[in-house]
């Protein structure tokens, strides 16, 4: 009898994943090994220097990718060997994605974008779902541009969009990838403080990959990698400590 | 540390600007996306050219040939001036082809430019680069057709000699089949010209600037082309209407109608932005709520200048044949209600003939505009790899994929076929009936009579089964280009 990931309390897990890039000599091992826990309701922080296998990790747990080796779930759905069609339903109507470059559908308006997991899904958002939507529109600030597109917004606009579709479907877990990293600091500093407000007030589980030492102190745990590795995992940490870690991680390595 | 950037799996992606092969070597750019196909376009029609002028002579030298017969050059001359009027509709179709094709190859070499500008290359000569790629790729395409026509000129004289028995002393390869293959390579040269306009408004910021696609071609409110449109559309459908009412009167109202046909067809070709883009959405309501169609009709009027373009094409090829059956089918019916119920044998044999030539000859430019709309779907498609991707992450299956891309083909194939239906029978029944309009008929025996417009079915059927089919083959190559997308490929560009 094997464990599930709830009774455990975690979101999504892995467990010793491996993930090689080309083969042989110039193959690169992107991930060595891995087995960690994104506990939910809480707003986990994936720090790293750039190659350090964060971004693989975040694809593989967030079923974008497959791995070399190891097992991976969302919640108690395990998503190693999941097929493409099964892994992409899984994805709309589980996972929530953040983006750096916000990657809204242009064509779409912002209603649009916020409710397209719905439509992928071929059904029209529930009353209890409009309702969980009109909220995040008005906490997120978004009324009365709902009818506006992409390019007529400003980028942390097009940012708060994007945070509202993936808090949408109430997913079991959102992943921000460099949600910051294309925004000034105020408007990122809000984007943060938005994410942390999520899984503060309504438990939401995210998972932020970033490399920038400011936008991981907004969160609840911080996860360093390394070369593919785990090199630690510690609670809230300030931005200064934060750094200090990175630093000496870097003048070790 | 080993601080290397994850290589992605080489799949050979073509995308926004980035040649597919290793770019190396003057002529590397051809290889892109739409280059292979604007070379095709103009082989088409600088080959269906020189065949038609070729073929042209040949008549010319049969017909003075034969002794037995009278007044050839007449015949001659109406055959030319056919010639000349068919090749021009098809190298206007081709051009239009070949501009929205290099405009939409800018599109995606904006980073590419910016970059080139930001390192201090001015805006025109960027322009006159991609022009002279036009003008080579014309050039290709010249001598592809020069040689094409010329070898199907000398088919058709050895096959008339071998099943007529039609032997000339006359060599189809003549100078001035040069005139035709130089057209096309100028043309192409200016389409080129034309379709890069957008270079100018390139920026060196833009290569600086975060992806930042452009989102939102807003039909660029070009006003005097418009006026010009319209008027010129005006123009045509008040000398038609003047056509049609001499045509009570005496069979030369068709003259009159002739030229307001062209007019008409032209300002309708020039506000294709203005006509198409209502059109277009109201085919996208057809398709229903799904994911798949409202994304699908939304990008069907992404770039309303690009889809319109693609659209008009099409319609001109439609409207075109179309037009030569209807006015078959109502000529042929007026015949047969004044022969009391009968069309002569020989004289309905030679109308068929005769419609089922200008059909086959004016088809050519509905395959030129067949062969635009696949390639602009497919670099459309390979544009949007970045979003495909999205898409693909935030849930959109593979099957939506392809349904996705399928209703945007037919979104532009079912538009276009229904609109140059519709105008190849008002087009075809106004011919009609100003050419016949002063025949009695009966029960009557009064003129003026009204022609019923004959509306050949069985063309019918084929058109809309020739769409059907082009629908099919516009989609494949982009559907299995969009399902190859990966998200993790799409979103770390």
């Amino acid at each position: 009898m094997q464990i599930s990931s709830s009774d455990l309390g975690l979101a999504a897990r892995v467990h010793n994943l491996t993930k090689t890039f080309g083969a042989g000599e110039s193959g690169v091992r992107a991930l060595d090994g891995v087995s960690v826990g994104i506990r939910r309701g809480e707003f986990t922080a994936i720090m790293g220097p750039s190659g350090s296998g964060k971004s693989t990790l975040m694809h593989i747990m967030a079923g974008l990718d497959a791995p070399t080796s190891g097992r991976a779930w969302i919640g108690d759905t395990e998503i190693s060997g999941l097929s493409d069609l099964d892994m992409t339903i899984l994805r709309r109507r589980r996972v929530g994605f953040v983006f750096q470059s916000f990657n809204l559908v242009p064509t779409l308006d912002m209603l649009g974008n916020i409710t397209l997991p719905f439509e992928l899904d071929g059904r029209a958002p529930s009353a209890l779902e409009r309702s969980r939507i009109d909220g995040l529109v008005e906490s997120l600030g978004l009324g009365g541009r709902l009818r506006h597109r992409p390019h007529q917004l400003s980028g942390g606009q097009q940012q708060r969009v994007a945070i509202a579709r993936a808090l949408a479907t109430a997913p079991d877990l959102v992943f921000a990838d460099e949600p910051t990293g294309n925004l000034d600091s105020r408007t990122g500093r809000e984007v943060l403080a938005l994410l942390a407000a999520a899984s503060r007030d309504h438990g939401q589980s995210i998972a932020m990959v970033t490399h920038d030492p400011v936008a991981a102190s907004h969160a609840d745990r911080v996860i360093f990698l390394g070369d593919g590795r785990i090199v630690a995992d510690k609670p809230s940490q300030s931005a200064e400590a934060i750094s200090s870690h990175m630093l000496a991680a870097e003048v070790s390595a | 540390m080993t601080a290397v950037a994850a290589p992605t799996a080489p799949t050979g992606r073509g995308t926004a600007g980035v040649p597919r092969a290793a770019a190396s070597g003057r002529f590397a750019w051809l290889r892109e996306r739409g280059m292979g196909a604007s070379v095709l376009v103009s082989a088409i029609s600088g080959g269906f050219g020189v065949l038609l002028i070729a073929a042209t002579g040949l008549i010319g030298a049969w017909l003075l040939a034969d002794p037995y017969l009278g007044g050839g050059d007449t015949v001659v001359a109406v055959v030319a001036i056919l010639s000349v009027l068919l090749v021009a509709v098809a190298m206007y179709v081709a051009a239009i082809v070949t501009a929205n094709t290099f405009a939409t190859i800018v599109a995606g070499r904006t980073r590419q430019i910016a970059l080139m500008r930001l390192i201090g290359a001015s805006a025109r000569s960027q322009r006159a680069q991609i022009a002279r790629q036009g003008l080579v790729v014309g050039a290709i395409g010249a001598v592809l057709g020069l040689l094409g026509g010329t070898a199907g000129a000398m088919v058709l004289q050895w096959a008339a000699d071998a099943a007529w028995g039609i032997d000339v002393d006359y060599s189809v390869v003549q100078p001035v089949l040069l005139a035709p293959a130089v057209i096309v390579a100028l043309t192409t040269w200016l389409a080129a010209w034309a379709g890069s306009r957008r270079v100018l408004e390139v920026t060196p910021l833009a290569a600086l600037s975060g992806a930042a696609p452009r989102t939102a071609e807003e039909a660029a409110g070009r006003t005097p082309r418009r006026i010009v449109a319209i008027a010129l559309f005006a123009l045509g459908a008040a000398l038609l209407a003047l056509g049609i009412l001499a045509g009570f009167v005496t069979p030369l109202g068709v003259v009159i109608a002739f030229l307001g046909g062209l007019a008409s067809f032209t300002g309708l070709s020039l506000g294709a932005t203005l006509v198409m883009p209502p059109l277009l959405r109201a085919t996208g309501r057809l398709f229903g709520r799904s994911a798949a169609a409202r994304l699908a009709a939304e990008n069907a009027l992404r770039y309303p200048e690009r889809s319109s373009r693609m659209a008009i094409g099409v319609v001109m090829g439609v409207t075109l044949v179309t037009m030569f059956a209807v006015a078959t089918e109502s000529v042929k019916g007026v015949m047969a209600a004044s022969g009391g119920g009968e069309v002569a044998g020989e004289m309905g044999q030679l109308l068929d003939t005769f419609s089922a030539v200008m059909m086959a000859l004016v088809g050519v430019s509905a395959v030129i505009a067949a062969v635009g709309l696949v390639n602009l779907l497919t670099i459309g498609v390979v544009q949007r790899t970045r979003e495909l991707g999205l898409l693909r992450a935030l849930g959109l299956t593979g099957r939506q994929i392809r349904a996705m891309v399928l209703f945007e083909a037919a979104h532009v194939t079912i538009t276009s076929v229904v609109f140059g239906l519709v105008l190849g029978i008002a087009y075809g029944w106004a011919a009609a009936q100003s050419l016949l309009g002063s025949v009695r008929v009966p029960p009557l025996w009064l003129a003026p009579s009204f022609v019923l417009p004959g509306i050949p079915w069985l063309i019918v059927v084929g058109i809309v089964a020739a769409t059907a089919t082009l629908t099919l083959v516009a989609a494949v190559v982009p559907t299995r280009l969009a399902t190859r997308v990966s998200p993790v490929e799409a979103l770390a560009e």
